[in-house]
């Protein structure tokens, strides 16, 4: 079973073999692993590998996962849920980098823009963030109304390929 | 004493108010707004009233609302808290017009001392020195007023307290566009357009007193907290004493205080902030009219509970104890936690905190306002919980605030724990050695570049075990292939997209 996973900037692949009742081996990114894992309550794993014994907390939130080992968090995203999202990924900086509210929308179908121009500005928590053109272009259609409130991620401007 | 008080806000403060007044007997009545039915304060407090839609607006500033809510839970007094209302004197003119008490400073001290030029007077009457600035709405008058000072200055809202749209402007050209900004957050979060200029001093130290006044012209303090370690004027490291003032400096700063308190007839708690410089002159900077957001590290050091003591400043017109009762011991410090993303330019964020475990040791204390499961809303400020931790000295509570933050789990929304840990490991702090813009200037690169560091192999390999051996509760999807035996080792732990 192969899965991709964004982590940071990076896209990571794992990929899991069953082996013998609870040993697996794990290839992450190339790297093979080899766990006796065990689920204990609370949903946490009990994994045993060549280097000892970790205890790995994983909760689910959306498409992210929240991975504690030890004392350390890390937090992974499906990367083929994200792809299947389409807008989001492909909107190539053109996305509200937070939930909030639409304050100002600076730009019409049309326009053309030059890269860095502030396109729309959506406030969360009592802090203003700016949508900035990712590059030169002309604008297809300003998907962000004034007053909506938008999730993170969601796309706010199309902007054409080349102006 | 009160029968019951009304608290108008909502999170860790609300809930960590209602935790005194239960300890006092005092009936507590908490609001919420629409995105906050059921959260952890509302079941904190002894009954919780709603007030309106999650915006702030039409909820937890909305005068009438809270007035309202009051007068059907028949509350005798209301504590704002911090933020939203607290500083607002038109509110607290409003509370007692309603015939109730504001646990607060009189209407006409919160309107003055909002007012940074009054503020700056009474600092003046009192012989307390300031820091150099002007104030007003003109752009134009604004713009010269800036270039007297000298680059480079400070600009920000004359009215609120905090640092929510504070900027510093370093170049004549940024000067229009740094007021232009100002002015509109001015006017969006405060209602007023004034803006505020400072001479900007360099290297300097956030160091405040911890105030309470009788409201006749007697006044004690609790000793300083040290506020320097802050990121864009926002503090997120807080500690009482502050290690770089030696007594006769602690004296001469505290004295000050007690010198506004007394010009000014102060009643209840403030805090006088200064600025410390280099050189160990220090500037009145600002008198906040309400509880701070760090008092319980000077709880932790007085063993002292500062809300208790403005209840009884607010229901006996008295100052329960005398200077000589307040003792200092030991250190305390205290790390804010926020649902921020630190990896990505400390974006806001929101959502489930699905899974959350506080820290549970000696001298280490809580005040959280979310549990597993609670909502994260959009629409307030993210401040989730404060962990505090105390010692014989600093070193012990610093090693105290960095388990402490070790053993706290938040999931489900980032938060700013990797930069709160890293920041309570940092040879910097534990020497004491930094100033109000040390974290951004030198300490933020380094944090950077651990935290886009790679997560290790073995946290991909759980996160994908966990995909195919925990189930989700109702789930047939894509995961569980192998699923556990006991559905109920992950029940209510681990949800499906979308059903969360």
């Amino acid at each position: 079973m192969r899965s991709a996973w964004r982590d940071g900037e990076r896209v990571r692949t794992v990929e899991i073999e069953p082996l013998a009742a609870g040993r697996y081996r794990v290839v992450v990114d190339g790297v093979p692993l080899e766990l006796a894992v065990e689920t204990l309550a609370d949903g946490r794993l009990r994994l045993e590998g060549a280097d000892g014994v970790t205890v790995a907390e994983v909760t689910a939130a959306g498409e992210r996962r929240f991975v504690r080992l030890g004392r350390l968090d890390f937090v992974l995203r499906r990367e083929d849920a994200a792809r299947r999202g389409g807008a989001a990924s492909q909107a190539g900086g053109l996305e509200a980098p937070m939930p909030g509210l639409v304050t100002r929308v600076l730009v019409v179908a049309g326009d053309a823009v030059r890269k860095g121009q502030p396109l729309v500005a959506i406030e969360a928590m009592k802090m203003e963030h700016l949508v900035r053109a990712p590059r030169a272009g002309r604008v297809k259609s300003v998907v962000a109304r004034l007053g909506e409130m938008v999730d993170g991620g969601v796309q706010v401007v199309e902007l054409d390929g080349e102006a | 004493m009160f029968r019951t008080v009304l608290i108008a806000n909502r999170g860790e403060i609300a809930r960590r108010i209602a935790g005194t007044l239960r300890v006092m007997g005092i009936r507590s009545v908490a609001v919420f707004s629409e995105a906050d039915r059921g959260a952890l304060h509302t079941r904190a407090a002894d009954d919780a009233l709603p007030i309106g839609a999650p915006e702030p607006g039409a909820s937890y500033l909305r005068a009438e609302a809270l007035l309202e809510a009051a007068r059907r839970a028949g509350a005798d007094a209301i504590h704002p808290g911090y933020g939203f209302l607290a500083e607002n004197a038109a509110f607290a003119a409003a509370v007692e017009a309603a015939g109730l008490t504001f646990i607060g400073p009189t209407p006409e001290q919160v309107r003055t001392l909002g007012d940074k030029r009054s503020a700056r007077a009474l600092a003046e009457r009192a012989g307390v020195p300031v820091v150099p600035g002007a104030e007003g709405a003109d752009p134009a008058a604004l713009q010269r007023a800036a270039k007297s000072l000298g680059l480079p200055v400070i600009v920000k809202a004359a009215f609120g307290g905090g640092g929510k749209g504070m900027q510093v402007v370093e170049r004549e050209e940024d000067l229009g566009a740094a007021l232009d900004s100002a002015r509109r957050l001015a006017v969006s979060a405060f209602g007023d357009a004034t803006l505020y200029l400072e001479k900007r001093l360099e290297r300097a130290r956030h160091v405040e007193v911890q105030i309470f006044g009788d409201g006749r012209g007697g006044a004690i303090h609790l000793f300083e907290r040290d506020c320097t370690l802050q990121r864009r004027h926002q503090k997120v490291v807080e500690e009482s004493p502050s290690p770089v003032l030696d007594e006769r400096r602690r004296r001469a700063l505290t004295d000050a205080a007690v010198a506004l308190a007394r010009e000014a007839r102060y009643r209840g708690a403030g805090t006088a902030e200064f600025l410390l410089a280099p050189d160990g002159r220090f500037y009145f900077l600002e008198i906040n009219t309400r509880l701070q957001v760090e008092h319980p590290v000077t709880e932790a050091v007085t063993g002292l509970d500062l809300v208790r003591l403005q209840l009884e400043v607010a229901a006996g017109g008295a100052l329960p104890l005398r200077q000589e009762d307040v003792v200092r011991r030991g250190h305390a410090i205290e790390a804010r936690l926020y649902a921020e993303d630190a990896a990505h330019g400390f974006l806001p964020q929101a959502g489930r905190a699905e899974r959350v475990r506080w820290p549970s040791a000696p001298f280490v204390r809580v005040d959280a306002g979310i549990e597993s499961g609670d909502a994260v809303p959009v629409h307030y400020d993210p401040i989730l919980a404060k962990v505090i931790a105390s010692g014989a000295d600093r070193t012990a509570a610093i090693e105290r605030l960095a388990a402490a933050l070790d053993d706290t789990l938040v999931h489900g929304v980032i938060t700013n724990l990797p930069f709160l840990r890293a920041l309570a490991r940092s040879r910097e702090v534990a020497e004491g050695r930094f100033d109000t813009e040390w974290v951004e200037r030198e300490f933020l690169a380094g944090f950077s570049a651990l935290a886009m560091a790679p997560a290790p192999e073995l946290a991909l390999a759980a996160a994908a075990l966990a995909e195919r051996l925990l189930v989700a509760p109702g789930g047939t999807g894509r995961t569980g292939a192998e699923a556990v035996p006991d559905p109920f080792t992950t029940l209510g732990r681990w949800r499906l997209p979308g059903l969360g």
